[in-house]
């Protein structure tokens, strides 16, 4: 959309091939990388493969149908799709909550994508294979230098900024076209130096040996089902963004669904095929999160033949999985909030970029906050989020409606009606589940207590926004369509 | 370290799950995309539901005739049986018997 182009004219997906790499571009982030293959791992390799694959197909794949299927529907951000369905009032506060959580995340991912970037830029000057390189004492002297770590979160904002400005087709279509597939590429590569390797059988005998008594416990359906919910993003507003810029006879169920969910999880599979080889190959200690990318495989690469290549390569897809994410969260905020007000394009993006740069400074400053965001956020904040959008499609709009008018309409694949159960009970029931289940984990711990703070608090503030504006603003167009509870 | 046999049945297995799935879903989707460039190149309009996809349609609008949103799905449900029954290039499978029984509501 350029800012000169009248409101009414809505931008979509160039390509259809557009459409899917951006789906996945959001969806594919840290979590994927740094993440599932320690995971995996320790959940029983191969059980924990079938759990995870059985949930995806089960939540992720319909609940992913669900929420582009309701931006498609009203083809419209997170607000106006509250406001087309709940009809105008306090209700689309729950789009106001989305909206806050999203803002929220990108506040502490960004910060995050910087620390991807800057061991990109590492990588690129061959420090990590320099002599006398220390992999611990580097990221230590990285993490404690908060103007270092402020500059990154900068650089990253104002990149995200410059591309969401050019718009959905000159500025994401893009990008996500060209890095989605570079990310693969790299990983196909890394793997294949991997599984090369001497020693690299054991990697993969860690990863998929198969414990079938994992199977069985309580643990590894937990672990699949945070793996399958948060690394899909489901419900977080980025499918339903996505969605809303499909053109007129594109399909919503097989690109939207089956190839999103299953697509970005192929791409966590791989990572685990690229990193765990190597990580045995040399004998190191498998780790998750920063331990991982941050230690355990910068000490690898000096170990291996090519290791400087390989370092690229690595630190380059990771970069460019953090990167696409970014984008995507903030592009939901920037459709959102350019519809809701008078702002062009342009503006808004400088206003959301402004204002996630502002509030992502503190875990900028220091990782402790961005742990912590990252585990209230994680842990109560995406869920909540993901219950809105789903319990607005299973409880208000109606799963039922929305199947035979918008989810197999141009459908390259049908959805027949055992879908709408899963939207209706199933998804939220999980939700809640997974809410009470760490709450009671973390009874009474700060992050629990922060958590129920955003439960509580974020709805509210969602009324209470839109309660106020909705009321002065003019009510000719207010019906909504709820009662379509099936 | 020689890897068992349910190790690697395992790992074809993820491969087989995660990439086959995938890259069949892409491919299909693609190839569903040439196919309509090519309908859409012949003729301005497209049919927008499969035989069974729209039979459900009728359904839901006879058995909800005065839903708020029974009317967007009349229209809907009007337009692809007008376009099925006014072009010759179809994307769904659409049998002479199946158009013929077409009705607009």
């Amino acid at each position: 959309m350029s800012d000169t182009s009248p409101k009414t004219a809505r931008d979509e997906w160039g390509t259809r091939f557009g459409f899917l790499m951006a789906m996945i571009g959001g969806m594919v982030g840290a979590g994927n990388i740094w993440r599932f293959p320690y995971v995996m791992g320790d959940n029983g390799g191969g059980a924990f493969v079938l759990a995870f694959l059985t949930l995806l197909f089960l939540l992720a794949v319909p609940g992913l149908m669900a929420e582009v299927a309701l931006g498609r529907y009203t083809n419209k951000g997170i607000i106006g799709a509250f406001r087309d369905v709940v009809g105008r009032g306090g209700m689309v506060g729950f789009g106001v909550v989305v909206l806050l959580v999203n803002i929220a995340l990108m506040s502490y991912y960004s910060p995050l994508i910087g620390w991807t970037l800057y061991y990109a830029v590492h990588s690129l000057l061959f420090t990590f294979t320099a002599p006398g390189f220390e992999a611990q004492a580097f990221m230590d002297s990285f993490f404690a230098n908060p103007a270092l770590m402020i500059a990154l979160h900068t650089v990253v904002m104002g990149s995200i900024a410059a591309i969401l400005a050019l718009g959905i087709r000159r500025g994401v279509e893009r990008i996500v076209v060209y890095a989605v597939p570079a990310l693969v590429i790299s990983l196909v590569i890394m793997a294949i130096r991997g599984l090369t390797l001497p020693g690299a059988s054991e990697g993969i005998a860690f990863t998929f040996g198969v414990q079938w008594e994992y199977l069985i416990a309580s643990e590894t359906w937990i672990a699949a089902l945070g793996q399958a919910l948060f690394s899909t993003g489901l419900g977080w507003g980025i499918a339903l963004t996505v969605g809303s810029y499909l053109r007129e006879y594109d399909d919503v169920p097989l690109g939207g669904g089956v190839f999103t969910a299953i697509g970005e999880s192929s791409i966590a599979i791989l990572a685990t095929l690229a990193i765990f080889p190597v990580v045995f190959a040399v004998g190191v200690e498998p780790d998750a999160g920063t331990g991982l990318a941050f230690v355990s495989l910068v000490q690898v690469f000096p170990e291996i033949p090519l290791g400087g290549l390989v370092a690229i390569l690595f630190f380059a897809g990771f970069f460019l999985a953090t990167f696409t994410s970014g984008l995507l969260i903030t592009e939901v905020s920037v459709t959102t909030v350019s519809e809701e007000t008078r702002l062009s394009r342009t503006q808004t993006v400088l206003a959301v970029c402004g204002g996630i740069w502002l509030l992502g400074l503190p875990s900028a400053y220091s990782t402790e906050v961005l742990d912590f965001l990252d585990f209230v956020f994680g842990n109560w904040g995406l869920p909540l989020a993901t219950l809105a959008i789903i319990g607005v499609i299973g409880w208000v709009l109606g799963p039922e409606r929305l199947r035979v008018l918008t989810v197999n309409r141009n459908a390259g694949i049908h959805i027949g009606t055992w879908w709408n159960p899963v939207i209706k009970y199933v998804i939220p029931a999980v939700m809640l589940f997974i809410m009470a289940y760490f709450a009671w984990e973390n009874f009474r711990e700060p992050e629990m207590i922060a958590g129920m703070l955003v439960l509580v608090l974020f709805p509210l503030i969602g009324y209470a926004i839109m309660s106020l504006v909705e009321g002065r603003r003019d009510t000719t167009d207010t019906a909504g369509v709820t009662g379509g509870d099936d | 370290m020689a890897l068992s046999a349910e190790v690697l049945g395992m790992l074809a297995f993820t491969l087989l799950a995660f990439w086959g799935v995938s890259l069949w879903a892409l491919t299909r989707t693609l190839r569903q995309e040439s196919r309509k460039v090519d309908i859409l190149e012949h003729q301005d309009r497209m049919d927008t539901y499969s035989p069974e996809a729209l039979a459900e349609l009728r359904e839901w609008i006879e058995d909800h005739p005065n839903d708020p949103l029974a009317d967007r799905a009349r229209a809907q449900y009007n337009e692809c049986v007008d376009v099925v029954t006014q072009t010759d290039r179809h994307f769904y499978d659409w049998s002479d018997a199946d158009i013929n029984r077409l009705e607009r509501l």
